[in-house]
């Protein structure tokens, strides 16, 4: 065991690595690169024992890892944002195969307009795939969560596609203290992939994702992966026993923070989420009580766990740093969904959409949050969906605005 | 304890690699440390930053560094840049470092910086020791100083231990802690003003963005030629210059200049558009009659 500074990034490669993949389709694109990078350097120099290909885009990278992993090979990808939209329709079929690869999205807002810093209308955009979805708030996690990831993914009541999220900037180029684990020690909890379902055999060859006609064929595969999914929230509970076991990090679907006699909760995810924990320092130092919950598990989505840890709460803030345009923010929609048959659940529940394109959440952020929470429970009327954007954003978009000519005048002279 | 740093330069200077010292020389001083650089196309010249911050705690901060407790401006033209904006969120319990000719109290009155304020010519000393004007280990060492907290014996490990990742030559490498070490010299001992509690974000307000016209609230852009508001000229550490006495009118400078910042005047004669010319010295090197010299610039506003 050995810490080191590494970005979250390289931490990805290193979980890759521990992991023993046999086979690494990749695509470049920003801010993800640096993972494919490290893992071909590591391939080249013979430090990995796993095969390399470039592909000609994600879309085929998502096909290669997915017949790869059909053959039996353990498979390792990475992409980001457009690159994870352009591979699209091939993450339905892998998740249709029922094979346990592990795509890493290092999470950038969506274009247009073109930007490389994150939200996570990327990731959720997969979030009907069937792959499972955990998303990371730190660099240590990133590493730890691919280490689990295999092991839930390969699970007999799972086999299904693990998708995990990092913050591109705030995670991908960001470095940290991260603990590498020894090899001998992952060896002891991630066994090698050994696949009765699906693998290759010249002499005994097999058809993968066949063609079906009628409905009742269809519907009883799909339903497979639905309660194959749902599988997963009992198997990561039980991998994460034995993560914590052998490396002494302990993970669950959903991180508690400062919650236990909380009266009002802040609901987020990602890196973003450690904003929200120092929020919530500061206004407990004021003897307000807040906590915060951060979603890790966003498939299968934890709604019995979310239900534990809201009920008898006054009132639940969900910053979403994704917006579904005409509905909202996307994660607010299952959580209020949880709690609708809670019969002590909060009394309001509270939408915000913020860090759109990375957009800080600052202190005057949460403060408005909190001050919501309180103002809708003595009110009795809770507001509709908020975007959290301060006079000081606006002054910026202003100042842009007049000096790409976007002002009246701008307007007069583009109309003559 | 905490302390944010943030470096402010120009893609191709160091600055990530300076924020990467510092957070690795902090990591081997035993503290929490966290490093990231902020850019958008990976552009030479363009303006970056970078943030470090180091802890005795667990850091509960992440991305960008809006006031810094030590702020290190690598390329003095950057304070002219508005959108690089520089001095934002620097405050009274700021210490603000600045790669300059000029001496502190000049600096200070021309840009009305407020704080404390250190000034070097980390360029020149780049120049002299490594050779280059690669500032990362120069500037990362005047940063460690003025942290009060770090080791020389940690900064010289740490220029040792990124460096190295980076495949650079054992003789590059031992020239940049010698510019390290010398930097660390040069700047006085931390004194106790520069441990100064961290000030509040200042507080803002939430709005409510209403519909705007199209015209208005589309990510297009109306104004003509807004690249022309640019001005690369500052960016310049070399200027060239020709000696039209003995040019041979062959304009091969013309040709090889890769951002058309030379023109043929009416006689025949290459002439340097200096509000644009970046430095980058392709005509200095090309000149085939090399009546091309190269003045180091020291003034950049």
């Amino acid at each position: 065991m050995v810490k080191e500074m590494l970005t979250g990034n390289y931490a990805a490669a290193w979980g890759a690595r521990l992991s023993e993949v046999d086979y690494v389709p990749a695509f470049p694109i920003t801010p993800q690169t640096e993972i494919i990078e490290t893992l071909s350097q590591w391939i080249n120099d013979g430090e990995m024992n796993a095969k390399f290909t470039n592909m000609d885009s994600e879309h085929s990278m998502i096909t290669a890892a997915g017949t790869a992993s059909a053959t039996g090979a353990r498979v390792f990808a990475a992409t980001s944002s457009q690159g994870l939209l352009y591979g699209y329709e091939m993450l339905y079929n892998v998740t249709g195969w029922r094979v346990p690869l592990v795509l890493v999205n290092v999470s950038r807002g969506l274009s247009a307009p073109i930007t490389l810093e994150p939200d996570h209308n990327d990731v959720l955009s997969a979030r009907d795939s069937g792959f499972i979805q955990i998303h990371a708030e730190t660099c240590q996690e990133v590493l730890d969560t691919i280490l689990m990831a295999y092991r839930i993914a390969e699970d007999e009541r799972v086999l299904l596609p693990v998708l995990i999220n990092m913050d591109g900037f705030y995670l991908s180029f960001t470095r940290e203290s991260v603990e590498i684990p020894d090899k001998d020690a992952v060896s002891r909890f991630l066994p090698e992939y050994n696949p009765k379902h699906a693998f290759f055999k010249a002499s005994n060859p097999m058809s993968q994702g066949v063609a079906v006609l009628g409905g009742s064929v269809y519907s009883y595969f799909k339903y497979q992966v639905h309660l194959a999914s749902l599988n997963a929230l009992t198997v990561h509970n039980e991998v994460a026993v034995d993560f914590k076991r052998i490396f002494g990090r302990s993970y669950s679907a959903i991180e508690a923070f400062r919650m236990d006699d909380a009266d009002y909760v802040i609901i987020m995810s990602n890196s973003f989420a450690v904003k929200g924990k120092s929020a919530v320092n500061k206004f407990r130092e004021m003897g307000l009580k807040v906590g915060l919950l951060r979603l890790r598990l966003i498939r299968p989505f934890p709604y019995k766990e979310l239900r534990r840890l809201l009920s008898g709460k006054r009132a639940v803030a969900v910053i979403d740093q994704n917006i579904s345009p005409g509905a909202g923010g996307i994660l607010f929609n299952y959580i209020t969904t949880a709690l609708y048959h809670e019969p002590d659940r909060p009394e309001a529940i509270l939408s915000f959409i913020g860090g759109l394109g990375g957009k800080d959440i600052s202190h005057t952020e949460f403060n408005h949050i909190v001050g919501e929470m309180g103002k809708s429970i003595e009110i009795g009327v809770v507001p509709e969906t908020q975007l959290l954007y301060t006079k000081g954003d606006l002054e910026q978009i202003n100042n842009l605005l007049n000096i790409a000519g976007k002002t009246s005048e701008g307007v007069e002279r583009l109309r003559n | 304890m905490i302390k944010r740093i943030r470096f402010h330069g120009r893609g191709g200077q160091g600055m990530k690699t300076a924020s990467r010292i510092v957070g690795t020389a902090s990591f081997l001083e035993g503290f929490f440390a966290q490093d990231s650089p902020l850019y958008g196309a990976e552009r030479r010249g363009a303006p970056m930053v970078a943030f470090t911050r180091l802890s005795k705690e667990t850091i509960l901060e992440r991305g960008i560094i809006v006031s810094p407790d030590i702020n290190m401006i690598a390329d003095e033209t950057l304070l002219g840049d508005k959108s690089a904006n520089v001095l934002q969120g620097t405050w009274e319990g700021t210490i603000t470092i600045i790669n300059t000719h000029y001496p502190a109290s000049h600096v200070k009155d021309t840009h009305g910086i407020v704080g404390e304020i250190v000034t070097l010519d980390i360029t020149e000393i780049a120049l002299n020791v490594i050779g280059e004007p690669v500032l990362s280990s120069a500037a990362a060492a005047v940063v460690c100083k003025l942290t009060g907290v770090i080791t020389k014996s940690s900064l010289e490990n740490a220029v040792i231990k990124e460096l190295s990742s980076l495949n650079l030559k054992k003789e590059t490498i031992q020239k940049n802690v010698q510019a390290a070490l010398t930097c660390f010299d040069r700047i006085p001992e931390a004194h106790p003003r520069y441990r100064k509690p961290i000030k509040e974000a200042v507080n803002d307000e939430i709005v409510k963005l209403e519909y705007a016209n199209p015209r208005i609230g589309t990510p297009s852009v109306y104004a003509k030629e807004t690249t022309k508001l640019k001005k690369t000229g500052n960016w310049r550490l070399f200027r060239p210059v020709i000696d039209h006495e003995k040019c041979s009118r062959c304009r091969t400078c013309f040709v090889y200049c890769p951002h058309s910042c030379i023109s043929i005047d009416e006689g025949d004669y290459p002439q340097i558009d200096y509000n644009n010319c970046k430095g980058c010295l392709t005509c200095f090197y090309e000149c085939p009659k090399k009546v091309i010299s190269k003045d180091r610039e020291v003034k950049a506003w």
